[in-house]
């Protein structure tokens, strides 16, 4: 195991940030922490960082206990969601920074920034300063920067959290090659389950100071270990007494089916090639997603009577009482 | 460096509609990009600038440059005026330099540092800029002077000098530099920590090059007011020749003796260190701010 964070907790005055916090993340792996804002995940990248101290616990990195050791020596590479580009440098001493601290030689130092900035595809923006990249080449070259130093771990919080739809997924798709490349075992904070999903070889969801789950995208996704992971991991309705995704209700226009419920559609909305019905049944609203040719072939329209029961192989968790 | 610049611009530069013809703005002569409204502001500045500082100054140059070059030789060869002014842009320099560390150290207190007390200081450091300078000088001879609780008489010496100079021209590197430390983002200087770098390395690689400009505004400022100082020096240093005379009560004696001859010649030989040194000031802040 390459990090090992054991029993930490992190409070900022009365608010606990991180609530007794036990996390292996295994080496050479991209690992993600999943959850919403304010639930902790930014700090316990911080911690393992340094640049955040825990107020009780432990973290180990490659062996090493790191637990008191300054930032400076965990052997860390860093990514902020803002960038924190050193903005008087060109984008070559940027990346250079870290060796040059170090006293590498000089052709050292010039060889290895030519092949960081060749991988983060900066070469011909060397001699630019940071205010004249666009975002994503920002964090392309703070990326080459914390990757200089060759760390034993990398990680970046929220990397693509300020840039646009487009250029987040790009880049998204652009690291996880570069992991490919490179191995380097790297952790990164998202609250975009879609990003984690996507990017990730394993997935732990934080939610207020609490690891909720551990697993792969598919496990997460298939067998959540509670309401809130489902909920988190995609949207989730509630039908007759347990919660499952809109897309897992079979939707029957004539009564047959033991133990369908019954309803009648009183939403009925296209959004591309998706349907999505809201149905008034007597256990509340119930949100179905068909396909458009399924929505056709049952003549679905505002008013219709239907009966709903949840698909076979369905993901289902039981619904929270009084929700 | 130049030609990455070039680069950037005309990547940054949005596509030109060639149909139309350009009106107010032709890219052969892009000099005047002046709109109606940006004209009409820029020329109330001139006027105004005109009227309180380019015109009276140049009458001064002018009056200075009647007497010829020989003017200012005897002028500056007489040992009085030179005392005064050796002793003026000395005292100046020094106390500039006290301000560039001292300012600076106090304003990185009163943004990173918290402590009980801290609005207060933040509001009392522009008060030795608001007094009336002559009441500086009552200020300052309470505790440096002939009655000094202390023990410490300053008053009427080059210290004294040194002393007001001070007083007067703290809050301008504070003033400066504050602002912009409270805009340095702390992830710039995490993210260096995590790089390996030191504290010391990230202040002077990191942080400092970051305040130079800053520095070098609030320094060029101290170093202009010190050098023209006044009232603060009246009571405090006794004006007495080469040993506590500054430049612009020699100029007052030249004005009430009549010779306003000399005492232009002696204006615009200051005008002219105060040009030198705000110059030499931004040099070294731009070496400074490219050094990371």
């Amino acid at each position: 195991m390459s990090i090992e964070v054991t029993n930490v907790t992190k409070k900022f005055g009365d608010f606990v940030a991180l609530d007794d916090v036990s996390v292996s993340l295994p080496t050479g792996q991209l690992t993600a922490l999943l959850g919403p804002s304010g639930g902790g995940k930014s700090t316990l990248l911080r911690i393992i960082a340094g640049l955040d101290s825990a107020d009780s616990g432990t973290i180990n990195i490659e062996g090493t206990d790191a637990t008191r050791l300054p930032a400076q020596k965990r052997g860390v590479g860093f990514v902020f969601q803002h960038y924190a580009v050193f903005k008087h440098m060109t984008v070559a001493k940027n990346v250079a920074f870290g060796l040059e601290i170090r006293k590498r030689p000089k052709d050292e130092v010039k060889r290895r920034v030519e092949e960081l900035l060749e991988l983060v595809h900066l070469s011909q923006f060397s001699h630019r300063l940071p205010s004249q990249l666009s975002g994503g080449q920002r964090q392309r070259m703070a990326l080459a920067r914390a990757l200089a130093v060759e760390p034993k771990v990398l990680l970046l919080d929220e990397p693509f959290g300020a840039l646009d739809a487009k250029v987040r997924k790009e880049l998204r798709d652009w690291l996880r090659r570069l992991h490919d490349e490179v191995h380097v075992t790297t952790v990164f904070v998202t609250h975009d389950q879609e990003e984690a999903l996507e990017v990730a070889d394993e997935i732990v969801v934080i939610n207020e100071g609490r690891v909720e789950q551990i697993g792969t995208p598919d496990q997460l996704y298939d067998e959540p270990a509670n309401d809130f992971v489902m909920g988190f991991l995609g949207e989730v309705t509630q039908l007759g007494d347990v919660r499952l995704r809109p897309h897992d209700i079979e939707v029957a226009v004539t009564p047959g089916l033991a133990g369908a419920i019954e309803g009648t559609a009183t939403r009925v909305l296209r959004v591309g090639f998706e349907v999505r019905v809201t149905v008034a049944t007597s256990g509340g609203d119930v949100t179905v997603v068909l396909t458009r040719t399924h929505a056709r072939q049952l003549e679905l329209v505002e008013g219709t009577k239907v009966w709903l029961t949840a698909a076979s192989g369905a993901t289902t968790v039981p619904a929270m009482v009084a929700v | 460096m130049t030609s990455a610049l070039i680069g950037a611009s005309e990547v940054a530069r949005p596509a030109s509609p060639e149909g139309r013809r350009p009106r107010r703005f032709r890219r052969s002569t892009p000099r005047n990009t002046l709109t109606r409204g940006a004209g009409l502001g820029l020329g109330i500045a001139m006027i105004w600038f005109s009227l309180l500082v380019l015109i009276p100054l140049s009458a001064v140059i002018a009056a200075a440059g009647s007497g010829g070059w020989d003017r200012y030789f005897s002028v500056l060869r007489n040992d009085q005026t030179w005392a005064a002014v050796t002793l003026t842009v000395g005292q100046a320099g020094i106390v500039t330099l006290v301000n560039i560390v001292i300012g600076t150290v106090i304003a990185w207190v009163l943004v990173r540092d918290q402590f009980w007390g801290k609005r207060l200081l933040d509001v009392i450091i522009d008060v030795p800029f608001a007094l009336p300078t002559i009441v500086a000088g009552l200020v300052l001879l309470s505790l440096y002077g002939p009655n000094s609780p202390l023990g410490i008489h300053w008053a009427f010496t080059e210290n004294a000098v040194a002393l007001a100079l001070a007083f007067v021209t703290l809050p301008f590197v504070v003033r400066t530099v504050q602002p912009v430390l409270e805009e340095l983002e702390a992830d710039v200087e995490e993210a260096a920590a995590s790089l390996g770098a030191s504290r010391g390395t990230i202040l002077r690689r990191i942080i400092l090059p970051s305040l130079a400009p800053a520095i070098a505004a609030g320094a060029a400022l101290s170093f202009a007011r010190a050098i023209s100082e006044y009232g603060s020096l009246v009571l405090l240093s006794g004006n007495r020749p080469f040993e506590t005379e500054v430049v612009s009560v020699r100029v007052l004696t030249f004005i009430e003796n009549g010779n306003n001859g000399s005492a232009a010649a002696l204006a615009s030989v200051m005008l002219f260190v105060a040009l030198v040194v705000i110059v030499a000031l931004d040099i070294v802040q731009r070496r400074v701010a490219r050094r990371g």
